[in-house]
């Protein structure tokens, strides 16, 4: 019998979303063309060649390692990009995806990956052509929703906010805001002014994001109620502890 | 002896807590019903910055242009948010005025929004007030300010006139 992974228990939609997000299993909500994207990155104009940090690894003569020999560089690589950033802010009102669980996607779906988790924000470094690919795959698919979440290089305050009247988080530097019932970006994600108007589809609504989200709250699903999970993280925390337990002779 | 404390009346105040951020149509209309409430002393709008440009990453110095740092008319006065609207604290003369005052928020407001007595704006000069205004006179050591109102509405070190906004002035008979 094959072997299936399993990534995270409980039989809650919270436990199933957090499935779906670890898989990569998501469901595509919108497009967002490969110029828009580099738009917004920021990181350089829609259109210009990839700078590189160093010749690609084909051309540089790689010394001889098994290492070497059994993984595959990845495109970002092999061809010597720069190593580029993308954070992501995510409101705690019911945003699809949390920190943990954006790293956890990173982590397990993609290569060479640098996520960081932190509590209001996640950040991932790759090669720049890894990280447009990654980017693609997150801003298009259900674990951003534009409107509970946002694409915020810097100055990422929100994520703790009550919502605004038009139900979209604050964002500080009005990088995107709801125009015509949908979200617009025209900036980077740095705050820059780019010379574009991104469209990034309708946000989902409330009752939406209740069923999309992977935060348990105890005004949506909460936490004790789904005895899986709770059973598993209390099985995490005393096998740490004992691990940790070092009697002296 | 030398006297010292001078606001020694106690005002009630209330602190009204949207569930929404405001926008400036929104806070507006809010704080023109307030307004309108007879016996509102003195009102503070907190929440949070607007920044004018972008203050700190790679794109430090690009302008902001935020749609609601706009101006909003309140009463008589015009003034210009720097901020997004989140909290309105109130103190009004007496106990008369706090349920007139929850319905003015409740005409006001488009969603549910907490309305809460307690103290939130400072009844008596601080350390630093008194650094700032200094006493009266050597024999009263009550604060060096013609109007005691002002104490709590504006942070000691910013400046009062982007910050302070003199609704209505009364009218003298």
């Amino acid at each position: 019998m094959a072997y299936k992974a399993q990534f995270y228990p409980g039989n809650t939609s919270i436990a199933k979303n957090r499935r779906k997000h670890m898989s990569n299993d998501l469901e595509k909500l919108r497009d967002v063309s490969d110029e828009d994207l580099t738009a917004i990155l920021g990181h350089r104009a829609p259109g210009a060649d990839y700078p590189s940090t160093h010749p690609p690894l084909a051309e540089m003569g790689e010394p001889d390692c098994p290492i070497r020999e059994v993984v595959e560089p990845t495109p970002g690589a092999a061809a010597g990009d720069r190593v580029r950033y993308v954070q992501f802010a995510d409101s705690m009102y019911n945003a699809p995806a949390i920190p943990y669980f954006r790293s956890y996607h990173a982590a397990i779906n993609f290569r060479g990956v640098d996520p960081g988790t932190l509590s209001g924000r996640q950040v991932n470094e790759m090669r720049e052509r890894d990280l447009e690919e990654f980017s693609k795959r997150v801003c298009e698919t259900e674990i951003t929703d534009w409107g509970l979440a946002g694409m915020r290089g810097c100055t990422v305050h929100g994520h703790s906010l009550r919502l605004q009247e038009d139900g979209v988080m604050f964002d500080m530097l009005d990088r995107r805001r709801l125009e015509g019932g949908v979200m617009v970006m025209d900036k980077d994600q740095v705050g820059v002014p780019i010379d574009r108007k991104v469209n990034l589809g309708k946000p989902i609504s409330e009752a939406e994001a209740a069923k999309r989200t992977t935060m348990y709250r105890v005004d949506n699903v909460s936490f004790r109620s789904d005895k899986e999970v709770v059973e598993h993280v209390q099985k995490v925390w005393e096998l740490r502890t004992k691990y940790g337990f070092q009697p002296k002779a | 002896m030398a006297k010292t404390a001078s606001v020694t009346d106690k005002p009630i105040q209330i602190r009204v807590f949207p569930n929404r951020l405001l926008q400036p149509q929104t806070a507006e209309k809010v704080l023109n019903e307030i307004d309108h409430v007879k016996g509102v002393i003195r009102m503070l709008i907190n929440g949070k910055n607007l920044p004018r440009k972008v203050t700190c990453g790679p794109g430090t110095g690009a302008d902001v242009n935020h749609p609601d740092r706009t101006v909003i008319h309140v009463g008589d006065c015009a003034f210009e948010l720097h901020i997004i609207v989140g909290e309105i604290l109130v103190e009004v003369e007496d106990e008369s005025a706090v349920e007139n005052l929850r319905t003015a928020c409740e005409r006001a407001f488009p969603f549910p929004f907490e309305f809460k007595r307690g103290h939130f704006i400072k009844r008596r000069p601080t350390l630093t007030d008194y650094g700032k205004y200094g006493f009266k006179s050597k024999t009263d050591e009550s604060i060096n300010l013609e109007d005691e109102r002002l104490l709590g509405l504006v942070d000691p070190h910013a400046k009062l006139e982007n910050n302070l906004c003199v609704v209505k002035t009364e009218e003298k008979s």
